[in-house]
């Protein structure tokens, strides 16, 4: 009986930790599999972990996280204690209010005391960026130290405290020889903890970041957009193996015997005895100690090796360019590049438009610029400093004129469209013609087949263009339509998504989806790579569809416009532009670039559409407050229903 | 040192929240209440009376008081077992439990939805096994699933920690008076464990009512829980007003949480670290 009473307790036990220790299993598997893809099996590899080690973004991004992590646990840990000792003597009407106010941040939502801790540096003219993430971690990491603090306190008895002090302490030494060991364990536990929540946190970090500096999480955030890259997989590998290795040799040491005369081993030899405990804190603060000290000496050697105070803070899409062109840039003109990424134009404008930041070029898409233009958030180019402007295509310069009627403040880096992607094998199995209009997404046969995009933009220009009016509508019998229309649709589509339509796709979860012409080459390219028994086509639907442009543009807050001019003519540069298009396959402008790709290439419709093609796609504007407002309202209606 | 002297080290802390927390609190009531043009209003959170703000907040409401219920029914059991087997020290056991969180959270939970997909891992081990396949992604459940996931450990540490402190030797003379296992269990274990209960529900409850990640990437963007609204208000740039606004209404409900905290567990037992 007592054993079966074991076995099921046991059984128990391994469910739940299978359960919380599944999706770690799969990221480190995943970490070394060759296919960048989170659901194919492409063979075994290390090159994730290499590329991890040589990728500076996340090598500052790890030592950032850390820094951020060990600081504010440490600060936290101090204020924490202090606060705790000095509250336990409160009464119990300020106690409580303390302790009120105190758990605010803990149970507060994240997103709330993100957006609170914004809105209060913002208004003070805090410029956001490391100290402002720290500050932010601090406050939300002291009521951890003091939820763990304040049962030990309580636990002690005083008297100990008073004996010490009648026995001729002071009240300092007696604090620290009587009271401190005894609440020590609350103490690192507290501080264990807070630097725990500070690594693992995203929401409140998203909130109070600034230019040029990423956590771990922000950065995988970033990466979303185009698909987290494997090496991230890597970094959270090797993190997670150190700290369980530290785990199960303190827990497991060896005992006391074998380790005298181990010591008695290393000292003969030389060596400083190694003489840890059975505490795991003490393992854990060595192992962060020692991760800090790697990161100080790592950053410090990046300090001399770029060493000049020539600066430029760039703001760009997430993997929206191929990294070596920075270096190439930095080696060129010497001038220090600080890269930061954005996900999408709406994140990226508030922090443009409250210049807590202040970055000196930046790339949003084409209504975005209207509107930033419109808010006088733009400088004028000085196009005599952009000479390679001229391998811009005059037709797309055109096109710009829709946001930027003179193109005065704006030169365009990639373009594109909106269409359908869809997988030939599935549609053959559901017996269904390839898709050509948008009104194909309404057909009942692709019952939760249907990927749409969770923009509120991308969705309704689907309803209107498919309706045969303007994706720039603000007629709201228009839009109620659009709506309705979007509401039928809703019970046969799979799920609202961004970029995850690639991953998607690629793993044969979906029939059709609706995608941005620019992953089409990359996406064609891994379903080679993973050798698929289908294809991935795309159309840009008869009807018509969205043209967007995406263009470099100055804000009015510059404080290196020369450098941001240099930055944008390299960028213009036939050969960098081919880089470019090569690494992120969106559709370049660029004519000298457009010459030098291979013919086929240079044909492929879905890439690079006639001008027949593109007739009927408009591009789109900036409608003003009041129709965002409607238009988000809709799709609120839409999303909830 | 006397109480004053004692008094005089929380002070420092005291600064550090007025500036950094209810400053900032003031700064969404201030958004919340005015609108674009900065004229005090109550439009943002009466707001909530809205369809499908209300509809969202309902279904926020739903699933995380049916994660909660899950949590606590997979944490109490566990804590129980936890506590009769002797594994390790105590902090083992949270060690064990937090260990997960050194993993990036975005990064667990994408891993789920590899795990969930269509084609994913699971339904891939199923069909080897020539079973029935699942398909609870982009649904409730699986919603429901990550905010499980994420959050039983903020349920199981709390109740492990009361549970651990009850002194065996009041077991015993339940036992030697008589008292059969249930016995031990009603009168004894649930009643002194109330306030990790508490604590743990608490800690599950309040993010699971707010989160925007789980079910933007376990719900396929076409569930909307109130975290989500109030999440697009800020980052599609939209209203922050409204966002705020809508804040304040979350507000209350932890507000509702802290006071069932402060009658349950004045003393602070059942703290989850």
């Amino acid at each position: 009986m007592n054993k079966l009473k074991r076995f099921f307790q046991d059984f128990y036990l391994v469910l739940v930790l299978i359960f919380l220790y599944a999706p770690i299993a799969v990221m480190m598997v995943l970490s070394f599999n060759s296919s960048k893809s989170r659901s194919q099996w492409g063979g075994f590899t290390t090159q994730w972990y290499r590329e991890m080690f040589e990728s500076p973004v996340i090598m500052e991004a790890l030592y950032n996280t850390l820094i951020i992590a060990f600081l504010s646990a440490l600060i936290a840990t101090i204020l924490g204690t202090a606060a705790a000792i000095g509250i336990s003597s409160m009464k119990k009407l300020p106690r409580t209010i303390f302790m009120g106010i105190n758990n605010i941040p803990m149970l507060n939502s994240d997103i709330v005391t993100g957006i609170s801790l914004m809105l209060m540096f913002v208004a003070f003219g805090v410029s956001l960026g490391f100290k402002t993430i720290l500050f932010a971690h601090i406050t939300f990491n002291v009521p951890y130290v003091m939820t763990s603090v304040l049962p030990k306190l309580k636990q002690t008895s005083k008297y100990t405290y008073e004996a010490a002090m009648d026995l001729g302490a002071g009240p300092i030494e007696a604090f620290f020889k009587v009271v401190f060991p005894d609440i020590l364990p609350g103490v690192l536990s507290g501080f264990l903890m807070a630097f725990t929540m500070s690594l693992d946190d995203f929401i409140i970090t998203h909130f109070t970041k600034g230019a040029g500096i990423n956590t771990l999480s922000t950065l995988i955030y970033s990466e979303v957009r185009r698909g987290i890259k494997p090496s991230m997989y890597a970094l959270s590998t090797v993190i997670f193996v150190t700290v369980l290795a530290l785990l199960l040799i303190t827990n497991f040491a060896p005992s006391k015997a074998q380790m005298e005369a181990k010591a008695a081993a290393a000292a003969a030899s030389g060596k400083k005895p190694n003489n840890w405990g059975p505490k795991l804190y003490k393992a854990v603060l060595v192992a962060t100690s020692f991760l800090i000290v790697c990161g100080i000496s790592y950053t410090t050697y990046r300090h001399f090796d770029n060493s000049n105070s020539d600066e430029l803070y760039v703001y760009n899409w997430g993997e929206y360019i191929d990294e070596s062109v920075i270096e190439q840039f930095e080696e060129e003109t010497g001038i220090k590049v600080t890269y930061d990424m954005f996900e999408t134009n709406e994140e990226m404008y508030p922090i443009i438009e409250a210049g807590a930041v202040q970055y000196d070029v930046v790339c949003p898409s084409d209504y975005m610029i209207q509107k930033m233009r419109e808010n006088d958030l733009l400088m004028e180019l000085n196009l005599e400093n952009i000479p390679n402007l001229e391998y811009i295509d005059q037709t797309y310069l055109e096109k710009s004129q829709s946001f930027d009627p003179q193109n005065k403040y704006s030169v365009p880096y990639t373009w594109g469209t909106v269409g359908i992607i869809y997988n030939t094998k599935r549609l053959e199995e559901l017996g269904i013609e390839p898709p050509t209009k948008w009104s194909d997404l309404w057909d009942p046969r692709y019952k939760g087949e249907i990927l749409m995009q969770d923009s509120v933009r991308d969705a309704f220009m689907v309803a209107l263009k498919m309706q045969g009016h303007s994706l720039n509508s603000t007629d709201m019998t228009e839009l109620e339509d659009a709506k309705n229309l979007l509401l039928d649709q809703k019970p046969l589509v799979q799920a609202y998504v961004v970029d995850q339509v690639r991953d998607k796709m690629l793993n044969g979860e979906a029939a059709v989806g609706v995608i941005y012409s620019g992953e089409l080459l990359y996406l064609q390219e891994e379903a080679e790579l993973l050798e698929l028994d289908y294809e991935l086509k795309y159309v840009i639907p008869e009807e018509g569809s969205n043209v967007w442009i995406d263009a470099w543009v100055i804000p009015y807050n510059a404080q290196n416009k020369e450098n941001a001019e240099k930055w944008i003519d390299f960028l213009c540069r036939p050969e960098i532009a081919l880089k470019n298009f090569e690494y992120i396959t969106y559709a370049t402008p660029n004519i000298g670039a457009f010459e030098m790709l291979d013919e086929e290439t240079q044909n492929n419709k879905s890439v690079f559409p006639d001008d027949e093609l593109l007739e009927s796609c408009e591009v789109y504007q900036y409608l003003g407050t009041e129709a965002d407002d409607m238009y988000s309202a809709l799709w609120k209606e839409i999303k909830a229903q | 040192m006397n109480k004053n002297a004692k008094q005089v080290l929380s002070f420092p802390y005291i600064i550090w929240m007025v500036g950094f927390t209810v400053i900032p609190l003031l700064m969404v009531f201030y958004y919340g209440l005015t609108d674009r043009s900065g004229t005090f209003t109550f439009a943002n959170v009466m707001a909530i009376m809205a369809e499908d703000h209300m509809k969202a907040l309902l279904l926020s409401l739903a699933y995380s008081v049916v994660s909660t219920i899950i949590c606590l029914l997979i944490a109490y059991p566990l804590a129980m077992i936890l506590r009769t087997r002797n594994i390790g020290t105590g902090s083992f056991v949270v060690f064990i439990f937090i260990l997960p969180m050194w993993m990036n959270f975005l990064l667990r939970t994408m891993a789920w939805q590899t795990l969930l997909e269509k084609n994913g891992v699971i339904n891939s081990i199923l069909s080897f096994l020539h079973l029935p396949t699942l398909s609870i992604i982009n649904t409730p459940a699986a919603i429901i699933l990550g905010m499980v996931y994420n959050y039983l450990p903020f349920m199981i540490l709390p109740i492990y920690n009361v549970l651990a402190k009850i002194d065996n030797n009041v077991i015993n003379a339940a036992r030697d008076l008589g008292a059969d296992s249930f016995q031990v269990f009603s009168k004894i274990m649930l009643p002194l464990s109330v306030p990790g209960i508490i604590s743990g529900i608490t800690m599950v409850f309040v993010p699971a009512l707010t989160t925007f990640v789980i079910s933007n990437l376990l719900g396929g963007g076409k569930i909307l829980l109130i975290g989500n609204v109030i999440e697009q208000e800020f980052t599609k740039g939209s209203n922050w007003n409204l966002g705020a606004g809508l804040s304040i209404v979350l507000m209350i409900f932890i507000l509702i949480s802290m006071t069932l905290i402060a009658k349950y567990d004045s003393d602070g037992e059942g703290t989850a670290f």
